[in-house]
């Protein structure tokens, strides 16, 4: 329990840190986000409107010092506020329209890797010097060195553009509306199938190695060799005891993993059109839009943090020792 | 003991064997790619390349609604089309100014209902104007006062002649006073269901990733409005929006398309076209006349003929627009240049060798490495300032590097992203950049932002025009005519003479006209504006817009 | 950092033996030397680029964009550049930044892991915290505000590498270096009143590196990853030539779209191949430093349990 609230508490600051970071890091930035739509119009925004349009858009002359205390207040209370780049929408609609599909794609994606990647791993261990486990993880390996932009691209290119096996953009077809019948699943299922495999391929590789080492070291564990003499079968060997014990190190990575989704599969996103965060969290950089950008951090802070918090917790559950400590 | 080796093999077989399956279930039932479209009817299908993601926002007054907001949803009182030069009256049917310049008069057009059944009306013309001003103060700073004189006649008192205003106020869209009159914050109403008098305003099946517009049911122009409906699709990128044009998911392509001819033209010959006018607004390349290598205009018309524009457009800009020609004007106001000056080109060409010499009369002298320095004794290196996202500008800026090394004029492209390019224009903190100019229906604005001293401000104070700080006092003088008179005749004189005072002063180097991108092809819908027939340009953000959504109709 | 760590078994070694037995068990390791061998050959590529391609390879000329042919064997782009010239060139940045960024990421990590783990206390507590704070905001925005405010460059590319890169590697490099500085010799240097500074560097830092070793090799591939990353956004410096570069002028050409595979593959391969041997090297340490991972000589059989042999350790490891 003491443990718990350590953490917890020290969760606490790295977030109130984050997020004054957050707020710091883009007023840094050059120019403010009004002037940045002037130049995006290229010659047909009025530019005697300027002044007035920053009013309205509710960019803050203030320095940063006045306009802090007011930021911090709005975080805890909830709000977002509006949006610059998609006036008048509120910030909170903005997100929650986008994440639902970043989340899917993500999850979708973290899942397969993980689970493909550790029964690899697992595989691969048990039965050192095979195919499985001398040539497997280095071609893994070579696919994650990919870009994973060029990879996506490539992927588009050769299964949606040249062989038309999949969908070529979107997160489902155009016209269909959103609803829980199997026919709309599977559509979705099916423009998932290039985004998602592009994460995978890159991502696996480091899962499979992860566990097929972690597997190596605790398969030369005393109880393993107890377990093995008291002549259980080997399958039950294999997950009963070395795999729960090799899936440590795994759950703290797939804690990190899930924050960093909220992140957004950026460029994996803007390749195949993805309605989901990633762009739209780069959009709002690069077009200064203040309210969104705290937005989007706020929340993909939120999120690694609370991940982490959770795994720490199923962490100490599933491994005693910590709670020795 | 039975053989593990099988337990594990058959395990991982049937994973297998279940991953595939379920795979080809789904790719099998999943409803048709994009290319269909639609049982009740094709929808015109539009991307948007520059949003990734839609919200349901329908408020005209934010410059980020959604598409088509100004285009479908809502109209203005006339329309100028720049690829022509002519005006359509739309929702007025007439209109005048007195004889001192300071009342407009607007008739407007009879018998017009907005999409919920109610009567379009003057005091609908009145109250949008004064919710313009109120929420972004200094709209129409030379309005005074608009007036419904009764339900059809709308009177504009302008507090100082200003002709240029006639098309602003003309092309400001029109909000029914019954919805908007009482909102109480106007400037954040997401107008969800919006009421317009366009021909497309039913917003239905909205999603992040489309949205359909159907249309309006009190249409007055019932007869153009021979389309289903409009259906706008959400890309992150030029990419993804050129990948569903080359599909054929999209009927419309208004997105700049690299290699158009093959990578899209190619695959459909017979239906797909583009056509580029240019008509954008004009390209310069901007000298920072504050600083002292820039202040001698025979420099500038130097450096101007040390660029090679074939190559500039050819290889920069794809051959999708033309060289500058000798007006400095773009193809926007093409019934404006004056016609005797375009053979007479000064400087506004390729003659490295003149260029040269020139250099060296105003005494930036070619040293023995090769490379100019300036009459101080400095070398003559200077940056070209673009925003690293614009690609073809940015090749435009490396091709311009290239030619001015050829001359010994060293000059480096400094390319950060737009927003840092962006402030160094306003603050005047550069020393050269790629620029766009302001694009209006006539060439007032422009000239204003290039060489007006009331635009003019000094290096470290914030202006949004006249990046390049220059002025002269002879056009302000023509400015202030220009405004001042309505008369067609006199307008084009005082024009004639800003060009010719333009050509002396040579404030800025032209480069080429921005062209307005647009393709389509014509295997669902016919009726496109074209070379031949440009009766509006192939943008979808423009106000001619509305001229080509209400004379489509379908292929036969 | 790509590269997962694993938890490793760290041997007592005093002084700088523990690092050359490492590199000389590099040496003999069949990935290891596939690794070096596919570095130095691009690194050879690099040096040679001047030579082999004399002339600005950006130079932009008509032209337009040519399958491999027997002037151009890569072909040309759009603009009518050398793609194999472009691809050499783009060598020197790439690797240059990517070995730069990873080092300095490395050092700046071992330094805050180290300190950390050394010193304990408050100290800890507000490495520690500096470290989760820059492993929880978002990479890519910090990378992209970072690279907007500052001037263009090689410079500010490798800063912001840096700054968004160390986090990962301080927070393993401090958890190893915890569990050492738990070991009795170093208690015993402490009691002995060794200088805090020597105790690090001698007792330390060379039985950890193996992980440093690692660390940096992680770092190396991600620091040229992210690099491409960024310039393939737009957000590198146009100026100069590397494969992030080429690839975010291939895409803004439509290179692929038009079939252009020549263009858009070529840096592509390469960074995927130099972010491979750099893995294989990460393995090969792996492998050495923890005996168990290598190759058995035999395989195994389903029903024979894995087993460690006499036969399978090799001298260097204690």
């Amino acid at each position: 329990m003491r443990f718990i609230l350590r953490r917890l508490g020290f969760y606490l600051v790295a977030f109130w840190l984050s997020i004054t970071l957050n707020f710091l890091l883009p007023r840094l930035m050059p120019g403010d986000p009004v002037s940045r739509m002037l130049s995006r119009s290229q010659g047909q925004l009025d530019p005697s409107q300027i002044e007035s349009l920053r009013q309205l858009l509710g960019v803050d002359d203030r320095p940063w010092w006045q306009q802090y205390p007011e930021y911090l207040w709005r975080v805890l209370t909830g709000d977002l506020g509006i949006s610059i780049s998609r006036f008048p929408t509120p910030v909170a609609e903005v997100i929650s329209s986008q994440l639902p599909w970043t989340l899917l794609l993500g999850f979708v994606s973290l899942i397969i890797a993980v689970v493909i990647g550790n029964l690899l791993g697992i595989l691969a261990a048990w039965r050192r010097g095979s195919f499985l486990d001398s040539f497997v993880p280095p071609f893994l390996i070579f696919l994650g060195s990919f870009p994973y932009f060029w990879l996506a691209m490539g992927l588009l290119y050769v299964f949606g553009i040249t062989l038309g096996w999949a969908p070529l953009s979107h997160a489902y077809s155009v016209g269909l509306q959103p609803s829980f019948s199997f026919e709309f699943i599977a559509d979705v299922a099916a423009h998932l199938v290039l985004p998602a495999l592009s994460i995978v391929l890159v991502s696996i590789g480091g899962w499979m190695l992860a566990m097929r080492n972690t597997m190596i070291a605790t398969n030369s564990e005393d109880y393993i060799l107890m377990a093995e003499a008291k002549g259980l079968r080997p399958s039950r060997i294999m997950f009963a005891y070395s795999a729960r014990n090799a899936m440590l190190p795994a759950v703290t990575n797939v804690g990190m993993s899930i924050g960093f989704i909220v992140g957004g599969a950026l460029l994996t996103e803007v390749v195949f059109a993805y309605p989901g965060v990633g762009y739209q969290l780069m959009a709002a950089v690069q077009g200064l839009d203040y309210p969104l950008m705290q937005g989007m951090f706020l929340t993909i802070t939120g999120a690694v943090l609370l991940a982490n918090f959770l795994i720490d917790i199923i962490y100490v559950r599933l491994d005693p020792r910590v709670r020795a400590h | 003991m039975i053989s593990n080796r099988n337990r594990v093999r058959r395990f991982a077989g049937s994973l297998l064997a279940a991953a595939a399956a379920t795979a080809l279930l789904l790719s099998g039932c999943s409803a048709d790619t994009t290319g269909d479209p639609g049982a009740s009817g094709a929808l015109l299908t539009v991307p948007r390349e520059d949003m990734g993601t839609f919200n349901r926002n329908f408020n005209p007054f934010s410059p980020n609604a959604a598409p088509m907001t100004q285009q479908a949803v809502y109209e203005s009182m006339l329309v100028y089309n720049p690829a022509d030069g002519s005006t359509t009256p739309w929702l007025a049917e007439s209109w005048e100014s007195s004889e001192d310049g300071k009342t407009v008069t607007f008739h407007l057009r009879d018998g017009v209902t907005w999409s919920d059944g109610e009567p379009f009306t003057a005091q609908d013309v009145a109250t949008t104007f004064a919710l313009q001003q109120k929420i972004v103060e200094g709209s129409f700073p030379y309005v005074e006062k608009v007036a419904a004189a009764d339900e059809t006649t709308v009177v504009f008192s302008l507090s100082e002649p200003f002709s240029p205003g006639l098309y602003e106020i003309g092309q400001q869209v029109i909000v029914p006073d019954h919805v908007w009159a009482d909102q109480e914050s106007p400037d954040t109403f997401e107008n969800k269901e919006p009421v317009g008098t366009g021909p497309y305003t039913e917003v239905t099946n909205f999603q992040t990733q489309s949205f359909d517009l159907l249309p309006n049911p009190h249409y007055w122009q019932k007869d153009k409005q021979k389309l289903p409906g409009v259906r706008m699709l959400a890309f992150a990128g030029n990419d993804g929006a050129n990948l569903a044009a080359i599909n054929g998911d999209v009927d419309w392509a208004p997105q700049f398309m690299p290699d158009i001819e093959t990578t899209f033209v190619d695959r459909d010959p017979e239906h797909r076209h583009y056509w580029f006018p240019p008509t954008g607004s004009m390209v310069n390349w901007q000298l920072n006349t504050t600083t002292e290598m820039f202040k001698d205009p025979e420099v500038r018309k130097a450096l101007s003929l040390a660029i090679d524009r074939e190559q500039v457009v050819e290889v920069g800009m794809s051959g999708y627009t033309e060289a500058a020609d000798c007006t400095g004007l773009s193809g926007s106001y093409s019934a404006w240049k004056d016609e005797s000056l375009i053979g007479a080109c000064e400087w506004i060409g390729y003659d490295p060798d003149k260029a040269g010499e020139m250099l060296d009369a105003a005494g930036y002298e070619l040293g023995t490495d090769g490379t100019r320095t300036t009459p101080e004794g400095e070398p003559f290196a200077f940056d070209i300032s673009v925003g690293s996202t614009s690609t073809d500008w940015l090749s435009v800026a490396n091709i311009i590097s290239q030619n001015l090394a050829d001359i010994g004029v060293t000059a480096t492209v400094d390319a950060p992203d737009w927003a840092a390019v962006t402030a160094g224009y306003e603050q005047g903190d550069f020393d050269t950049g790629i620029v766009w100019s302001d694009n209006a229906p006539t060439p007032y604005q422009y000239y204003r932002s290039l060489m007006s001293s009331e635009t003019l401000k000094p290096v470290g104070e914030q202006t949004f025009s006249n990046y390049h700080r220059f002025s002269e006092p002879k056009a302000d003088e023509l400015l202030d005519q220009f405004s001042a008179s309505s008369d067609e005749a006199t307008q084009h004189d005082i024009v004639d003479q800003l060009q010719e005072l333009y050509l002396e002063a040579a404030p800025v180097v032209p480069l080429f006209p921005g062209p307005e991108w647009g393709a389509y092809t014509d295997v669902r819908f016919t009726g496109w504006p074209t070379e031949d027939d440009p009766y509006a340009t192939l943008s979808t953000r423009s106000p001619t817009t509305v001229l080509v959504l209400t004379s489509l109709e379908p292929a036969a | 950092m790509a590269y997962p760590q694993t938890e490793l078994v760290a041997t007592p070694q005093r002084g700088g033996r523990g690092l050359a037995r490492l590199l000389r068990n590099l040496g003999r390791n069949g990935k290891a030397i596939a690794g070096i061998a596919i570095l130095l050959l691009f690194i050879a590529g690099a040096l040679l680029a001047p030579v082999l391609f004399p002339d600005d390879p950006s130079r932009i000329v008509g032209g337009g964009a040519a399958p491999p042919n027997a002037e151009h064997l890569l072909g040309t782009t759009a603009r009518g550049q050398d793609v194999l010239a472009l691809t050499l060139w783009g060598a020197r940045s790439s690797l240059f930044v990517g070995f730069a960024a990873g080092l300095l990421a490395t050092l700046v990590a071992v330094l805050v892991g180290l300190a950390g783990a050394y010193f304990g206390g408050v100290l800890d507590d507000i490495l520690s915290l500096a470290t989760n704070v820059f492993l929880l905001i978002p990479g890519l925005p910090l990378l992209v505000i970072l690279a907007a405010f500052m001037p263009p460059g090689v410079g500010t590319v490798i800063i912001v590498l840096v700054i968004t890169g160390w986090a990962g590697g301080a927070r393993i490099l401090r958890s190893q270096g915890m569990s050492i500085r738990g070991k009795d010799y170093v208690a015993a240097s402490i009691v002995t009143g060794e200088r805090p500074l020597r105790i690090m560097l001698r007792d330390i830092l060379p039985n950890m590196a193996s992980i440093v070793m690692m660390t940096l090799l992680g770092c190396i591939i991600g620091s040229i990853g992210a690099q491409a990353g960024l310039e393939f956004l737009g957000l590198g410096d146009s100026n100069t030539i590397s494969w992030g570069t080429n690839l975010f002028w291939a895409t803004s050409d439509g290179s692929l779209m038009l079939g252009q595979w020549w263009i858009f593959v070529p840096s592509g391969l390469a960074i995927a191949l130099v972010a491979f041997a750099l893995a294989l090297c990460n393995y090969a340490v792996d492998e050495i430093t923890n005996p168990r991972l290598r190759k058995p000589r035999r395989a195994a059989n389903a029903a024979a349990p894995t087993r460690v042999t006499a036969d399978d350790a090799e001298e260097g490891v204690a």
